[in-house]
């Protein structure tokens, strides 16, 4: 498999997994190392096909700019790929087996095209339950503005 | 008929689009999210048991059902001048190459507050054996003040 992506993405998770913290080491409450991120136009569009989204907010600028939103924005869930953009090789959302055990999101303003965006983040609670272990993440996505884009709550099982 | 926050019950229905799940799709999304868990692209390492579990082979991911949730309320929303605010959701059962899954949602309540208009939605992903893989709650607010879509 090629290694990288085009954006100089690391595609290979088992890369630095031995850097990665376990369970065991992660701290609740300590944030975690982050990126800043520009979401460009294209990024944007290579995660709609991914999920066919293909409303004209998202594409057509003509059409976005006499909408409220006055130009061309990124669907709400975004965070998805921001999650990934966002964090290092070494971060533990990457460990290899990861299962995420569900997520909510509340959505305050749009991402748009040409946002540098950061994230804050950090395990918020940890715990085992039926031979399974837990991790809590706390998330939350800001535009260069910092206004905030989003932020989110979500359980993953780490790998044993 | 335009979607309008007075003309909504409980019990109402929303639609979403059908998703044919592929190999490709999976490869796609983990393009689109910058996702590569070897959960979904690693048929070796999918041979392998998690816990007590054993998938037998690659599966989507579970935010694809998120994104999929999503989609279907934007394109509910934004016609109506509405603005998706909150989406919460847990995966039931894995999805796997072949699969069909379609997302779908329920009014379940409306709600006015001091400074504006909210519905709750309770929604759902299943798969073409009618079998629920994922189900969520949404919530869309309605602005007193009406936006242009």
């Amino acid at each position: 498999m090629q290694a990288k992506a085009a954006s100089g993405f690391e595609m290979d998770f088992w890369k630095d997994a031995n850097l990665r913290k376990v369970w065991d080491d992660i701290v609740p409450g300590e944030p975690r190392k982050t990126l800043p991120y520009l979401l460009t136009k294209d990024a944007i569009h290579l995660y709609c096909r991914s999920v066919g989204e293909d409303h004209p907010l998202y594409f057509d600028e003509a059409y976005a700019k006499k909408t409220s939103y006055g130009g061309l924005i990124a669907p709400p869930s975004i965070h998805i790929l921001l999650m990934f953009a966002c964090t290092p090789t070494d971060d533990w959302m990457r460990s290899p087996g990861t299962i995420n055990a569900g997520q909510s999101w509340s959505y305050n303003i749009p991402a748009r095209p040409g946002d540098t965006i950061t994230l804050q983040a950090r395990a918020l609670d940890k715990f085992i339950k039926r031979d399974r272990l837990f991790v809590v993440h706390d998330n939350v996505f800001f535009n260069h503005h910092g206004q905030v884009i989003c932020s989110g709550r979500g359980q993953t099982i780490r790998p044993m | 008929m335009t979607t309008t926050f007075e003309g909504l019950s409980a019990g109402d229905t929303i639609d979403g689009p059908k998703f044919s799940v592929s190999r490709e799709s999976i490869r796609l999304f983990c393009d689109g999210s910058l996702d590569y868990n070897p959960l979904h692209l690693d048929d070796e390492y999918m041979k392998g048991n998690f816990g007590k579990t054993n998938f037998g082979g690659i599966i989507m991911h579970g935010m694809n059902n998120f994104g999929l949730i999503t989609r279907m309320l934007t394109n509910w929303a934004y016609p109506a001048g509405a603005i998706h605010r909150r989406l919460e959701a847990r995966w039931l059962k894995p999805v796997r190459p072949g699969d069909v899954i379609q997302p779908s949602g329920i009014i379940k309540a409306k709600q006015t507050t001091r400074k504006s208009r909210w519905v709750l939605i309770d929604v759902v992903v299943r798969n073409h054996n009618d079998e629920k893989v994922a189900a969520g709650e949404a919530m869309v607010e309605f602005p007193t003040t009406a936006r242009a879509g």
